[in-house]
């Protein structure tokens, strides 16, 4: 065992770990607009655009990272006639994949907001775009809270499929060090570690909101 | 941006490799398979100490859980692979076993929160019946704790599936492997992927209806609570 490897090329995996922070950020926001949308699209009951959000929903569901993200990258190409970068490809296909989940999760919070509540809005005379955006939307996004960062956890880990691609985020990073200096053992502790850490981290900062939410849902 | 190029599908690549495609998809089935089966090893019995009265094993329980779960599965794949290098583990093999201990900590936490889920009362009840705690919970508490989470059990085990995809990275010959292979051969993108995707929509369809129709089924706690 020795670690020296990891402190020796600490600039490069820094700049990978950079990276995949710079990716999560990134894909939690877009992610979560995609996802909340296309649940909104669910829940408001338009004609044909719900369908459209089922089979999306239940398209990418059933279909792995590693395949919504090879399709992006190679696929991309042929229908645009505009080749991606690695990391482009990486975070709009993550941001795909994730909004999926989001959506279901967003579309189960709203299942569980108590019909009392909605008609409760509707006899203190709201509209349906009020009830919506006044009661529905707000539950739903407080009920949803640990699932999301649910999600923002799992999406963390995903990031490092994009080193399949190519992308050098911090898994991309330490297996090319790797590479060169071939200390598995040290560097993929060391990269275990960093997951571990940035992960709890996350499901911390979920906890405490979702404690904040307590008794407002 | 140049002008959109029209891309012409031709399905027919997938009949010319069908035999691989196939062979693959016997590939994806079997690791999954072994996945789920390791995955179950380690999670039930992690899961049932998690909930028990005694501190250590507890403790245990929670530190393989976080631990596990909390790392990404391409790293799992790679520890087995790489990090233990020197073993010379077939590939399958790293990926069975990455797939085991990844999915296990979802599978305890499952079950965990199946077995707190039911009422104190039921276990009393059957104490009272004059049965033995480990008959009480192998015809109890375990049976009604499945019927509540049979649907996270469900979606654990259809993550598994997607997941064994992931495999293809340590070159474990499944379905992601063949279609970068056909891809390769023939770059015939869309048709590769589109008809991998469906395999795997057809198996994790499959797989989360009968899990919960075998586990679900025995739900007939739904109103004892």
């Amino acid at each position: 065992m020795n670690y020296a490897v990891v402190w020796d090329n600490w600039r490069f995996l820094a700049e990978g770990l950079s990276l995949t922070l710079q990716t999560a950020v990134l894909v939690i926001v877009g992610g979560s607009i995609l996802g909340i949308s296309i649940g909104l699209v669910h829940t408001a009951h338009l004609p044909g655009l719900k369908q459209l959000a089922v089979v999306y929903i239940e398209l990418i569901r059933g279909t792995p990272l590693l395949v919504v993200l090879f399709l992006v990258y190679f696929g991309f190409s042929f229908l645009a006639g505009h080749r991606l970068s690695a990391y482009q490809a990486a975070v709009g296909g993550f941001v795909v994949f994730i909004g999926a989940y989001i959506a279901e999760d967003f579309r189960s919070g709203v299942h569980s907001i108590p019909r009392g509540q909605i008609e409760a809005g509707v006899a203190a005379g709201l509209s349906r775009v009020q009830v919506l955006r006044l009661i529905v939307v707000p539950l739903a996004l407080r009920r949803m809270t640990p699932a999301l960062f649910g999600q923002f956890v799992r999406l963390l880990k995903f990031s490092s499929v994009a080193s399949v691609i190519g992308v050098t985020e911090l898994t991309g990073a330490t297996l090319l060090v790797n590479a060169r200096e071939f200390r598995p053992i040290e560097l993929l502790s060391a990269l275990a570690v960093t997951y571990f850490v940035l992960c709890v981290g996350l499901s911390l900062i979920g906890r405490r909101l979702n404690e904040r939410f307590k008794g407002r849902i | 941006m140049s002008t959109p190029l029209y891309y012409h599908f031709d399905w027919e690549v997938l009949w010319r490799f069908r035999h691989e495609l196939l062979a693959a998809y016997l590939t994806t089935l079997a690791l999954s398979a072994a996945g789920l089966g390791g995955a179950l090893v380690l999670g039930v019995p992690i899961g049932v100490l998690a909930t028990g009265r005694r501190r250590w094993p507890r403790a245990i329980a929670a530190v393989y859980v976080e631990a596990a779960r909390d790392v990404p599965l391409l790293i799992h794949m790679y520890f087995w692979y790489l990090g233990l290098s020197m073993l010379r583990l077939p590939s399958f093999l790293c990926a069975v076993l990455a797939l085991s201990m990844y999915c296990g900590a979802f599978i305890a936490e499952v079950v965990r929160s199946g077995l707190q889920s039911v009422p104190v009362g039921q276990y009393d009840a059957g104490v009272a019946l004059g049965m033995k705690p480990a008959r009480v919970f192998r015809l109890i508490t375990l049976p009604q704790a499945m019927a509540f989470v049979a649907p996270s059990l469900a979606s654990v085990f259809s993550q598994l599936i997607k997941d064994s995809s992931l495999s293809s990275v340590i070159s474990v010959a499944e379905l992601t492997f063949t279609a970068g292979a056909i891809e390769g051969a023939t770059f015939r993108t869309f048709e590769a992927y589109i008809g991998i995707t469906a395999f795997y929509l057809m198996t994790v369809t499959l797989v989360t209806r009968s899990a919960i129709a075998v586990f679900g089924g025995r739900a007939y706690s739904a109103d004892l609570t």
